[in-house]
């Protein structure tokens, strides 16, 4: 393993950046497109961030929107209300959405919370963001929304450097991931995703690993949350809502692949194209989004990359055994739930 | 007064509404994200039947039928692959399941039927009763639901699938192991569900009015109930609704609706963090 150059697990994060970053000369003209592919470096961010959390750590976190709201409405209002310049408010707002995110893990792991329970409460946080944002009508104009025009660091104004930028910050989302799952602390995620009772008996903290990725994934999630706010030119509490944020990232991360590097990549290219195709029919999309999720969950659990993994290691089989450690992005096994039949006597509620 | 009785009446349709999600997760430990839209669509069919000119209690009938016919459905397709795994697993695919059937249904009531609403008009708006001012609506639903508590319960503590369901909620493999055929016993839960379910998109007819998209609105209601109440007891259900409806009612006409949300939501959390296992943890 070890003979390998240090940076060669890092080619597919390289690769990626460099063919999104190759978009926008071949869109140049057409303003909506940018737009499109814009949004989905965002979602792909954001279904990094779930990655981590569900597909890792099994923490169903359904407060996605919250997280990425508290960057938005946070780095907003403290340029609007406090007087601070954008980037500082944006540094704040991140800090306290990466709080949030590790508060909310640290409870569910400190009451031992199952999936369903984590999913419950953050759905709970969701909603509970969702009336406050709507009630607190004095500071964030309710449904109405804000006019984020000028509060921000000005990427309304930019739309090809907007792009850029939430490129750099998906890319170095993807390094953060293959550093850590290429490191010592990606062996212990997989284990703690396998069986939590065994890898706290060999000595893996499972509760420190849990609150950590919850927090680096809150701090991603939000900061591309606080982006969207200055480059949407508006916010409202509708944008961050559940059927709005947590459901096309969970799709997204279900149509790529989960325990992927490249699957929050390659579902949100898919999911932006099919969105495309049925957003004319306005309604239409949420029935869409249904249906995908149903069907994906039954027939297509491994997702796009483990399936083209698959077929590519079933060409080099012949060739080589499947290798193991750095450079391969994802988990041999990418079905989260088969690789659990044979842990059914525990019960971590 | 009549605040307290609205508020215990809206108690009893959100019993209405969430005994029969507690029911299915008890069961078959499917926690069914799709059961408001369940609820939903037996009440536009009763309105589309309305609007057809057939009478309110043919329609309402209808309805109900309806909603337990399409809960029974999702059991028969949707949840078999769910049925055949264990513990968490099953949890998280009824889970993401229903939670894709949900919005599925959503989608479609809100595209194909925008402005069908159920609304049910008494004869009479209120009447008095003791010297309190109650409306009728209140009067119909809660006569609708106690009657419906009554069936329910003797229907568990005297019949034979009765006391099949309670022996699977106890433990599934033993009753496996006594006989009971686990797998039709859970989809009558199901259909049982639906028809609850039916009955509070009716009642809800009764109050106000019953819209395409408020099936999230009802999940979420049952589910904070469901949390509350706890899944092992009727009784505990029933108590948490009562209790909701009420904290429901008086803090909205005291302190608004944003806030009232944010209270009940803020309760069910509240009651996670204290005191979890006793609540909605039951674990097959």
């Amino acid at each position: 393993m070890n003979a390998r150059p240090v940076l060669s697990h890092m080619l597919p994060v390289l690769g990626t950046g460099i063919a999104l970053a190759a978009v926008p000369l071949f869109v140049r003209e057409s303003g909506y497109v940018l737009r499109i592919a814009t949004f989905l470096l965002m979602l792909a961010t954001y279904a990094v961030g779930f990655n981590l959390l569900f597909g890792h750590t099994r923490q169903l976190f359904l407060c996605i929107g919250v997280l990425a709201g508290t960057g938005a409405y946070g780095s907003v209002l403290l340029v609007r209300n406090a007087g601070l310049n954008p980037v500082a408010a944006i540094a704040v707002a991140v800090a306290i959405a990466t709080g949030l995110g590790a508060f909310l893990s640290y409870v569910g792991v400190r009451r031992g919370f199952g999936v369903l329970f984590v999913g419950i409460v953050t759905l709970a946080v969701s909603l509970i963001f969702q009336n406050l944002v709507l009630g607190l009508r004095k500071y964030t104009n309710g449904e109405t929304g804000i006019v984020t025009q000028g509060l921000g660091v000005g990427l309304a104004e930019n739309p090809v450097q907007a792009y850029y930028i939430l490129l750099a910050v998906l890319v170095a989302a993807l390094a953060v991931y293959q550093e850590i799952m290429g490191s010592r602390h990606g062996l212990a995620l997989h284990a703690l995703s396998d069986d939590e009772v065994s890898a706290e008996l060999s000595g893996i903290d499972v509760a420190r690993y849990k609150v950590g990725v919850a927090a680096l994934a809150a701090g991603f999630i939000s900061l591309v949350g606080a982006l969207f706010a200055d480059w949407n030119g508006f916010i409202s509490p509708s944008l961050f809502s559940v059927g709005h944020v947590d459901i096309p990232v969970l799709i997204v991360l279900l149509l790529g692949g989960m325990r992927t590097l490249l699957g929050p990549v390659v579902g949100a290219i898919v999911f932006t194209i099919v969105d495309a195709i049925v957003r004319p029919f306005g309604q239409l999309t949420v029935l869409a989004y249904g249906v995908l999720l149903v069907a994906l969950f039954l027939v297509f659990r491994e997702g796009t990359v483990t399936l083209l993994q698959r077929g590519w290691e079933m060409v080099q089989s012949s060739t080589q055994r499947g290798q193991v450690g750095r450079g391969v992005a994802a988990d041999e096994d990418g079905d989260p739930l088969s690789q659990r039949t044979n842990s059914r006597a525990k019960s971590p509620y | 007064m009549s605040i307290v009785i609205d508020g215990l009446v809206l108690g009893l349709q959100l019993a209405l509404l969430s005994v029969g999600m507690v029911f299915v997760y008890g069961l078959g430990g499917i926690l069914n994200l799709a059961h408001g839209e369940v609820a939903v669509a037996g009440g536009l069919i009763a309105a589309l039947l309305l609007q057809g000119g057939r009478p309110p209690v043919v329609a309402c009938s209808a309805g109900v039928i309806a909603s337990g016919a399409l809960a029974w459905f999702i059991d028969r397709t949707l949840l078999r692959p769910a049925y055949s795994r264990h513990g968490e697993e099953r949890l998280i695919l009824a889970l993401i399941l229903t939670l894709g059937t949900s919005f599925a249904l959503d989608g479609f009531f809100t595209y194909r039927y925008p402005n069908v609403a159920l609304t049910l008009r008494l004869p009479t708006t209120s009447v008095d009763l003791f010297g309190i001012t109650v409306r009728t609506a209140s009067l119909a639903v809660g006569g609708l639901a106690l009657t419906t508590f009554g069936v329910l319960l003797g229907f568990l503590k005297s019949t034979m699938l009765g006391k099949a369901i309670r022996c699977i909620i106890q433990n599934e493999a033993g009753a496996l192991l006594c006989g009971v055929d686990v797998d039709r016993v859970r989809t009558f839960t199901l259909f049982l569900s639906g028809l609850l379910a039916g009955l509070a998109a009716i009642a809800q007819g009764f109050f106000s009015y019953l819209g395409p998209d408020m099936g999230a609105e009802f999940t979420i209601l049952a589910l904070i109930v469901a949390v509350v109440g706890g899944v092992r007891s009727l009784t505990g259900t029933f108590l948490a609704s009562l209790l909701l409806g009420l904290v429901n009612t008086t803090m909205s006409y005291w302190v608004g609706t944003y806030l009232t949300w944010i209270a009940l939501l803020a309760v069910t959390v509240t009651t996670l963090l204290v005191r979890p296992q006793g609540l909605l943890a039951y674990w097959p």
